[in-house]
């Protein structure tokens, strides 16, 4: 550490315990009397955060409960549908000097390669102290894990965002079609069975052919003609059956699977690029491609209509499902519940979404912004969150709390979900990423769709086609 | 405009746009014409301020920028033509070219031949409740494009969308609309067509009703049937406003955006870029990979595009229109 951090610090501090001495002095007495509730702008003692994110990054029962302890920040929070409008912001507020910076934003993960580059658009975290426990990010790093917080790392090594949720990656299966198909349904059994990428494949013909089978229809008519209305409703299937939704997310979990997706840290803060050279790339694309020849997946896109309504009508047995998909599951088909069942991913551990939350360079609250970003990740509050809204802790140290590894969920047949998504997530490694990792992601993306749909019908030209269109990101 | 097949047989009627001559009456007219020009700056000037503001300034920066590789934030590299010579041998781009026309024309068509229809349903005389039937008509113009896009997207689902359940109950194989391009580009086009027929219905009336009763008189006088006076008497009074829709319609159906982006629920205009479209694009390019530059080359383009369809539109109806004389 320098001589000047060191001051640095020094003076952070002695600024912290003025702004702690100020909050005693002048704030407590008028605790009870304020109200920000109402607030537009600073005054009256109100200080208004803006955060602006993507997606349900701000949970509202835990902005209540910050309104409790801090009754003098109003948090005025704007929610952006699109990730791109958040970025997009962002990269005007930077570009323009940072005057309309709001107070906190959320980067998605998906750009944290882009953010990396350009540090100089927020505030170093490292700089920051906590008003409560004088906490700077490199305090509470040993908290994360360490491949979530490197996606905030940015590329002169400060800390420009620190992690939200984690997404994980297991898979989601309806354990009482593979029983009615006479497969392997129990969790541990299934886990076994599909260990690895081809031999879920091999599963998914088995269960293609079974639910083709006399002995499968006539078992489902059975239940259509139950004696329980709800049963035969439910079994009432108007769509063909498939294994998978859509084989194109195995893709991307192989890739995460591996320690180098599209960019290789040659030790410069952009790296290079070796999405030609990597063989994991290939893998992955190669592999989705026999899924998808296999005709295990049912081709139906993610968060389309029928997708949705898929969910409660068996049309795919089994999803890859991050940890917060749990909840959009139980919403989207709740005549399912105690019907699904969760399973390890093949191949080990796999990722899915998250963000980081950042304070922008022109943010006008940094202090009130970083004391609520230490509280709101803190493992206790991610705890709550989980509990809530089914959103994985990024925090490792609660990797070993018995609230969360021994939560069950019924919804899903009583699996031990927290233990089950921990074990998958220990697995990642970091990896490093690069400014248009998104860019080629999507490419890739592309060109593995055209050979799924069929639009496409030699495999190799449609990876030469993503590869060539990931040359144009640059 | 719309009379001058009468016109040229009769005396020429006294036009409704002549200006009216200032009254002599004023003791000095010249004060009241050059308040009148000063006044007519300053109460224009807010629109003029607006646009070179938010029009003319970002055009102008975006022609600029065309010429540069930039990521937003980086340093701007100059890089002359690079981008429109890339642009041309992009597949991407041509991919959402074609697109673009194709739901374009599957759009704009089916659109004329309904709304000129349901004015002329609507300019019946025996229609009863008109002003009812004209309300409605707005109601899908103002309801909003998310939503049309969610729904339309949910009535076109492959498993358990309705117009599926019709194909099957037909006894066809389901259709899946939005991993198909033709299909999709179906569906994306119904959404565009729902939407802006009855505006363009309500236009057509209005041009409908300009029309002189006596034109009628004299055609039922010849003996025309009504089949021929709308033929002949109100198609041809129609062209103008023909073109106007159609200048509309392409400026319009070229920058389709909202309905693929909804509908695919991503940036690249489905899974293969099967419905990208030229903004969607520009949108992927700007905002996804953060290639400004070429983003704004792809603008350029659209607006090139654009002024040349333009002015095909444009001659085709004039030919089209001067062939009925």
């Amino acid at each position: 550490m320098s001589h000047k951090s060191i001051f640095n610090k020094t003076a952070a501090v002695f600024t912290a315990s003025l702004i702690a001495i100020g909050a005693l002095g002048v704030v407590s007495p008028a605790k009870a009397i304020i109200n920000c509730t109402n607030a537009t702008s600073d005054g009256n003692g109100c200080t208004v955060l803006n955060i602006l994110y993507f997606g349900d990054v701000i949970e509202p029962a835990l902005v209540t409960a910050y309104k409790k302890i801090h009754p003098e920040i109003k948090l005025n929070y704007v929610r952006k549908d699109l990730d791109p409008l958040n970025g997009t912001i962002l990269v005007n507020n930077c570009a323009t000097g940072g005057m309309n910076d709001p107070d906190i934003a959320s980067i998605e993960v998906s750009y944290a390669g882009y953010w990396k580059s350009y540090p100089q658009c927020f505030t170093n975290l490292n700089t920051m102290h906590s008003t409560d426990g004088n906490k700077s990010a490199a305090d509470i790093k040993s908290q994360f894990l360490a491949w979530r917080w490197d996606q905030g790392v940015g590329n002169d090594k400060s800390v420009i965002g620190i992690p939200t949720d984690v997404g994980g990656l297991q898979v989601a299966y309806r354990w009482d079609l593979l029983k009615l198909a006479g497969l392997p349904y129990q969790r541990d059994a299934v886990s076994a069975q599909w260990n690895t990428w081809d031999k879920f494949i091999a599963f998914g013909k088995r269960y293609m052919t079974a639910v083709k089978s006399a002995s499968f229809k006539s078992a489902l008519t059975a239940l259509t003609k139950s004696k329980d209305k709800a049963t035969r409703d439910f079994y009432k299937t108007q769509a063909p059956l498939s294994f998978v939704d859509n084989v194109a997310t195995v893709y991307a979990s192989i890739l995460n699977q591996g320690t180098q997706k599209y960019y290789a840290d040659n030790g410069t803060p952009t790296g290079k690029t070796i999405y030609k050279t990597n063989p994991q790339v290939k893998l992955a694309f190669d592999t989705t491609v026999a899924a998808s020849k296999s005709g295990i997946g049912a081709r139906i896109g993610q968060f389309s209509s029928d997708w949705n309504v898929g969910m409660t009508k068996g049309t795919f047995a089994t999803m890859l499902a991050p940890a917060w998909m749990m909840d959009y599951i139980k919403g989207q088909a709740p005549a399912t519940a105690g019907k699904w069942d969760i399973a390890n991913i093949p191949g080990g551990g796999g990722n899915q979404g998250g963000s980081q939350l950042a304070i922008p360079k022109g943010a006008k609250h940094k202090q009130a912004a970083w004391d609520f970003i230490t509280w709101y990740l803190a493992p206790a509050q991610q705890l709550t969150v989980f509990q809530t809204y089914g959103l994985f802790p990024s925090t490792k140290t609660l990797y070993t709390s018995g609230d969360l590894v021994g939560f069950k969920d019924p919804f899903f047949n009583n699996a031990q979900v927290g233990s089950i998504y921990v074990k998958g997530i220990l697995k990642l490694k970091p990896i490093f990423e690069g400014k248009k990792e998104r860019c080629i992601d999507m490419a890739m993306g592309s060109a593995l769709s055209l050979v799924i749909n069929g639009k496409e019908k030699v495999p190799a030209k449609a990876f030469t086609k993503g590869l060539s269109d990931a040359d144009k990101c640059n | 405009m719309s009379q001058n097949t009468v016109a040229r047989r009769t005396s020429k009627p006294p036009s409704p746009w002549k200006p009216v001559t200032p009254s002599r009456k004023l003791s000095n007219p010249n004060a009241v014409v050059s308040l009148n020009g000063r006044w007519g700056y300053i109460f224009t000037a807010p629109f003029f301020v607006m646009f070179l503001i938010f029009g003319l300034a970002p055009i102008i920066y975006s022609v600029y920028i065309a010429f540069f590789d930039w990521d937003a934030l980086g340093t701007k590299v100059f890089i002359g033509m690079d981008n429109f010579t890339n642009l041309m041998a992009d597949d991407r781009f041509w991919n959402a070219m074609v697109n673009t026309f194709d739901i374009w024309l599957m759009s704009t068509i089916p659109m004329l031949i309904i709304s000129i229809s349901l004015a002329a349903v609507l300019h019946s005389p025996f229609l009863k409740g008109s002003t009812f039937w004209r309300t409605i008509l707005l109601v899908p113009n103002i309801t909003s494009v998310l939503a049309i896009a969610i729904v339309f997207g949910q009535l076109f689902g492959r498993d358990f969308g309705i117009v599926n359940d019709i194909i099957g109950a037909l006894g066809f194989p389901h259709v899946d609309f939005i991993q198909g391009t033709q299909s999709s580009h179906i569906a994306i086009a119904s959404m565009i067509v729902w939407r802006w027929t009855g505006y363009n219905a309500l236009i057509f009336l209005a041009a409908m009703l300009a029309v002189p009763g006596e034109l009628y008189e004299s055609a039922s006088l010849d003996g025309a049937s009504k089949w021929q006076q709308f033929r002949y008497v109100t198609l041809p009074s129609l062209r103008n406003t023909i073109t106007f829709v159609l200048i509309v319609g392409t400026i319009g159906g070229l920058q389709v955006f909202a309905e693929p982006l909804i509908l695919g629920g991503s940036y690249n205009g489905g899974d293969s870029g099967q419905f990208s479209t030229l903004t969607l694009f520009l949108f992927d390019q700007a905002f996804v990979a953060y290639k400004w530059g070429y983003a704004a080359a792809i603008g350029i383009m659209i607006t090139v595009i654009v002024s040349i369809v333009s002015i095909i539109n444009f001659y085709i109806t004039r030919k089209l229109a001067g062939e009925k004389k």
